[in-house]
């Protein structure tokens, strides 16, 4: 069992190291996570929402309702700990 | 040679982010504990918040909290600031992780409730003998 489970995280490493090899170096202003859509938000986000600190901009404006149905993640959570955790009364 | 350390060099945080996953990946399926195993993929987690958080990052740029002014006047260097995005999306992510942690615990107590142990082949054991 032990022996097997090491073998298999050994395996999934090395392939992810292998597939590190297509990254972009780190802290390149140029990779492609960097050049595309973000551009867009830190251009223009101030001017749109007014909002200074883009990260809360973002999370309020622009992914109002994701951060909104995120209470019934929450929510959810909470109600399914109370029903997991009750001693029934008998 | 030389080049392939200059290439791990350029990228070594994406080889700490996948050491810390698989740290947490064999203590997902290695472990026999209850406890252990959750520990295993919160770990897991953060090495996934970590590689996003890393992919937005830039040489010498600042937060994303701009002078509202000089951002007005689209007087902003997007290569002075670091990527906004994927901080915005792991903050989702690490809401998700509290939630699936703190089930996971309420299912492991009520474990410990009925079986009296958190070890995985004990409480096999147990249900094999009912």
């Amino acid at each position: 069992m032990k022996p097997l489970a090491l073998l298999a995280t050994l395996i999934t490493g090395a392939l992810l190291l292998y597939g590190t090899a297509d990254f972009a170096a780190w802290g390149d202003p140029q990779s492609p996570p960097n050049r595309n859509i973000s551009v867009r938000y830190v251009e223009e986000a101030v001017k749109e929402t007014h909002v200074p600190n883009i990260v809360t901009a973002v999370l309020g404006d622009y992914r109002g309702y994701d951060t909104m149905f995120e209470l019934v993640v929450i929510y959810s959570a909470g109600m399914a700990v109370m029903g997991i955790l009750r001693r029934r009364e008998d | 040679m030389e080049s392939i350390l200059d290439h791990v060099i350029a990228k070594y945080n994406y080889w700490i982010y996948v050491v810390l996953m698989m740290i947490g990946f064999y203590a997902m399926i290695g472990k026999r504990n209850l406890v252990k195993k959750l520990l295993g993929m919160n770990i897991f987690q953060t090495a996934i918040i970590l590689f996003f958080i890393s992919t937005g990052a830039k040489k010498g740029g600042s937060i994303p909290i701009l002078d509202k002014y000089a951002a007005l006047q689209g007087q902003v260097d997007v290569n002075q600031v670091v990527n906004p995005l994927p901080h915005v999306l792991m903050l989702t992510a690490i809401v998700v992780g509290v939630s699936v942690t703190g089930v996971a615990l309420a299912v492991m107590q009520r474990i410990y409730r009925k079986y009296g142990t958190l070890e995985e082949d004990e409480i096999l054991h147990k249900i094999e003998n009912e």
